[in-house]
Order: structure tokens, then sequence, then C-alpha cells
């Protein structure tokens, strides 16, 4: 009913809009009807921009034959259908009216038609995001415990024919593959923290080099062997990030990089100031990256199927997590292979941007 | 040898509380347990523990008001466990008045780590014989509070009176997180604007003076979303 009456009043509009400009036109140009005529079309085509359906586009046209008629024609103020080549121009305009109200009527609906399948279209990518995670989450949990109960189980039956060292080792191994899972855990959870339909994060502006050294603290605390040199700019950098987020990054990246470099060397942690962005840089001097996974290293899934998972456990899901986290910080992350290894960084815009770009 | 010092530990989960008592046991102290706020309560009103453990997920009670309980008319200090992901929580259990938390999973060490540190600080709190101390000595880092002198390694550093405000309020609480609206109202009074990007830029200036790295520190450590933490007074 709204919605009728809305189409209305917009029809009403551009037509005594229309009258009213051609008027004008008529006085300063007297005899020129070619021209109102295009000016009617003008406004019809705005109009029909506006409202929804073809029905006013087929009553503007119509309104608008009477008015040219009626006002523009001699006999002023007069309908007169008779005039000669009259029924021709008439038939025009008409013809000309009633197919740009089609035309735009019929653009505005595939418009709409497209807009509703890309909707369609990403619901179901995220939903096919969700399902390789889970699948992989499960794929990745069920592993460390799996060995966990084994060993468990296997210390508490053969407690007695065990030597002290067996004994030893085996409570290591449990104790690795905990802290394995808790990693991940923490991982997931740290997820839960984006805000789910708009996947946005509640940013509160932090120093940059605070959350480098507490992510630091926490690599040393986990990883005591770890050997990583890290620097920052000298100038304070004070960002809006969440904070607890960005840290779980840098942790993973560290790690992975520790975990996948195989090297002995240092691992390189820094930190570049830029006019829009804050670039961080984790440089590892290992063996690099396969360039078959750089394309889909952070799908989350580069590793199913593949021969060696185990080996490779849990990279898929902690660089999947990143990405979701920068990009949700409205920034980049992004892995490259060096001449000596292979570098991850990520940026952070610097002021709060702008949904829209 | 000291008498030994008794621990209450208010913990649902029946086995982290055995792990936690185990630990504690075999770490020569005395331990009380409860499975809920309330026997909790009751048990710290009874035993009069030198230290309480609180989860902050507890059953029945809100942790939070579980530590603003104890606080009206107790001053035994009172260490969160909590997980890692909820800084609010923590931030709120530190302004009620806890002493310090600890963050799901922890290691033994950890957890020893921070009993200590509490209970130390406690016994001097308690027991106004002592001298008051008025050095703090941390690694090549010593603060004189008498002189107001602060020397990395023999060589006088100099700080602005906001600095040195906020140094000494650390240091007066090492081994202790210290919140950002705590040490802001300590440094700049009660109706300082809690914006704390000033108390970052303070801090970064702070750090650039006494660390060799900044993003690797030494005796000053953030503790994200909560506040800082200084490194243990060795002068104890």
């Amino acid at each position: 009913m709204s919605k009728t009456l809305k189409n209305f009043i917009l029809t009403f509009c551009g037509l005594a809009a229309a009258t009213i400009f051609a008027m004008f036109f008529s006085h300063f140009a007297p005899g020129n009807s070619g021209n109102i005529a295009l000016i009617y079309i003008l406004a019809l085509i705005i109009t029909v921009r506006y409202t929804d359906g073809y029905w006013p586009g087929l009553f503007f046209s119509v309104i608008a034959v009477i008015c040219v008629n009626y006002i523009f024609t001699y006999p002023y103020y007069e309908l007169n259908f008779t005039l000669s080549g009259y029924p021709v121009t008439f038939l025009e305009m008409l013809g000309a009216a009633l197919l740009t109200s089609t035309m735009t009527t019929n653009m505005k609906q595939q418009a709409r038609v497209i807009a509703e399948k890309d909707k369609l279209l990403s619901e179901t990518e995220k939903e096919k995001m969700r399902a390789n995670l889970l699948r992989a989450v499960s794929h990745d949990l069920r592993t460390p415990l799996t060995s966990i109960i084994g060993a468990s189980s296997s210390y508490l039956e053969s407690r007695d024919i065990l030597t002290e060292d067996e004994k030893n080792a085996i409570v290591i191994h449990i104790q690795e593959d905990a802290n394995w899972l808790l990693n991940m855990v923490e991982n997931l959870l740290s997820v839960t923290r984006i805000h789910n339909q708009s996947s946005k994060v509640k940013k509160t502006y932090e120093s940059v080099e605070e959350i480098v050294s507490a992510a630091i603290l926490r690599l040393k605390k986990r990883l005591p062997e770890a050997s990583v040199t890290v620097s920052v700019p000298d100038e304070l950098l004070i960002i809006p990030m969440d904070a607890i987020l960005i840290e779980q990054v840098l942790i993973n990246l560290l790690e992975n990089a520790i975990i996948h470099a195989q090297s002995a060397k240092p691992i390189l942690c820094y930190v570049e100031d830029g006019p829009h962005y804050v670039t961080f840089h984790v440089k590892d001097f290992g063996v690099g990256i396969d360039p078959d996974r750089l394309t889909n290293i952070f799908d989350g899934n580069s590793y199913i199927g593949n021969s060696e998972s185990d080996s490779n456990k849990g990279m898929g899901i902690g660089l999947s997590i990143c990405k979701t986290i920068i990009t949700a910080h409205n920034g980049i992350i992004n892995a490259q292979n060096h001449s000596q290894g292979a570098e991850f960084y990520f940026t952070l815009p610097k002021e709060e941007v702008s949904y829209e770009s | 040898m000291s008498p030994k010092h008794e621990i209450l530990l208010i913990e649902d989960e029946r086995n982290i509380c055995n792990f936690i008592v185990t630990t504690l046991k075999s770490n020569d102290y005395k331990v009380n347990y409860a499975l809920n706020a309330s026997s909790g309560l009751s048990l710290a009103a009874a035993g009069c523990p030198d230290l309480i453990l609180l989860d902050l997920g507890l059953p029945d009670m809100d942790g939070i008001d579980v530590i603003r309980n104890i606080r009206n008319w107790s001053n035994v200090p009172i260490i969160v466990i909590s997980a890692r992901t909820q800084e609010k929580e923590k931030v709120e259990a530190l302004d009620a008045g806890a002493d310090d938390y600890i963050t799901k999973p922890f290691g033994t060490s950890e957890l020893m780590a921070r009993i200590r540190t509490a209970l130390r600080r406690s016994t001097i709190n308690n027991n106004m014989l002592l001298p008051t101390q008025n050095q703090y000595v941390a690694k090549d880092l010593v603060i004189d509070y008498e002189k107001h002198i602060i020397t990395i390694a023999g060589n006088i550093v100099h700080f602005t009176q906001i600095e040195y405000k906020i140094l000494t309020y650390l240091a007066q609480n090492a081994g202790k997180v210290i919140t950002y609206d705590s040490l802001i109202s300590h440094v700049w009074g009660p109706f300082a604007d809690s914006n704390n990007r000033i108390l970052r830029v303070n801090m970064a200036n702070i750090r650039r003076k006494l660390e060799s790295n900044p993003a690797d520190p030494q005796y000053i450590f953030t503790e994200i979303g909560i506040g800082y933490r200084m490194i243990d007074n060795e002068n104890l």
C-alpha cells in the first residue's frame, strides 16, 4: 500500500517538475514542442529509476502525452487530436516513453537478481569455509588425542617393565601433545572474538612494541629454546587493533617459522612503519615454502589429501586463522620465499578505515 | 624454618583441584580446598589461610563477588585463576582487590613463583617492624627511593617526574600486575582521563631509557589488555 503511494507521489512529482520546467522553456522559446517532449522523456527516465514496477512509467507516459497536447501545442489549453500529423507525434512519444520505462524496469530487476545471486554465492562460500575448518579441526585434534590416550594407557599397562627413561619419554610426549592441543584450542577460541555477522573486531589503540614483546614473551614460555631477533621502530607506534588477536597472529607465525624452517639461525621479527600501514615481518632462514603451496597456504585446507599431513599438522588452521584475523582488521597477510628461506608479513592500517573500500 | 603456609584453593574442577593440591603439598604448603564458593567462603572465614587461590568460574557465585566478600573482612592475598581470553574479567578481579592472576593453563613453576611473590608481599605489609625497603634491585637496575636515583649497571639514568612516579609505583609492586586504571589514577590522580594513550607514551619513553631492546624487555612486561608487571625485586 505504502509502496503504491510512494510510486504515485514520485510519479506525480516527476510530472509536475517536468511540466513546470517545460512551461519555463516554452515561455522563453515558444513553439518548440520537440524539446518539450524530450524534457518529459528525461523526467520519465528519472521517475522510472526511482519507482517500482511498470505502472508508474505507463501512467507517466500517458499523462505526459496528454499534457503536451493540452498545454504546449496549438490550440493551447485544449485537447485536440485532429491536428495534422499529430497522431504520429502522439504515437512516437508514447512509444518512446513506454520503451524507456520498460527498459529501465527490466534493468533494475536484473540488478536485483544479480545481487541476490551474489549474496547466495558468498553464503555458500562461507558455509564451505566453515565446513573445511571443522574438518581440519577434527582431523588435527584427533591426532594428538590418539597419541595421548595411547601413551598414557601404555604407561599404565606396562609400568613395571618400562625403564625410568622410557617412562620419562612417554610423559614428555604426552606433555608435548597436550601443549599442542592447547595451542590449537587457543587459536580456535580467538576466532570466536571476531564478530560473526560483520566479521569485525573490537579495536582499541595499542602500542605496537608492547604487543610484539608480549608475543615474544609468550612464545619463549612455550618454546624456551626458540631464538628470535626482534626489533621495532624507534618512534612509538600506536594503532587500532584487537591486541589479543594480533598477538595470536604473531605467535602463530613465529611458531610456524620455528617448527617448519628446520634451521638453527634465529628468526627475524621486525616492524616497519609506513605512511598508511604498519607492516609486521616474520622471516626465517630455512628451507622455504613449496611454491605449489604458496598460493593457498592461508586456505586452511592446504594439507588435506597431502601425504605428509602429520608433519604439517596445525599449520593449515593456524594460518587460516591468521588470515581471518588480519582480514577482519582490514589488513593484508602474505607469504613469500626469499633467497634464504621464507617470509610472512602482515599489514595493519594506522587509522580506522571505513568499511566501504 | 618458618611454619608452613596455609593455602585455600577454591576451584570447582576436581581434576585441576587434585593437581594443584598435589603440587602445593609437594612444595611444602598446607592445603585446604573447596569445590564451590559458599563452602570456600566459610573455610576462608574459619581457617584464616595465608593465601587464597580462586577460580573465577565457580558454579554458585560470581568470582568477583567472592573477592569483594573476602575483602570486606580480610587482606589475605588472593590469586585468581582464569582463562586467557577473559581480559575484562581479570581486570575486574584485580580492581575488586585480587592481588594477582594466573592464566589457565599454567605450569607448576609459574604457580609457585606467583604464590611466593604474593606471600612475601603480604609478610612485608603485615610486619611494619621490618625496616622499610629503600632500594629496588633487579639485574642491572637499581632504584634508590631515598636519593631518587635510578642506575643501570652503575650509570645514572634521568627520568621525568611522571616517568619516575610510574617506575617507582611498578617497582614497589614488583612481581604483581598493575592494571592501567590503577596506574593512571596513582600517577595522574583519580579524576584523570582513563584514555591510556598518555600512559603508553610514557611507558615507551621509560622502555627506551631502561631496556636495551624495547621489543624484548628485561624489566617491565606488558600484560595485554590488563596492565604492566615489573620483574621481582631481588633485594628482599
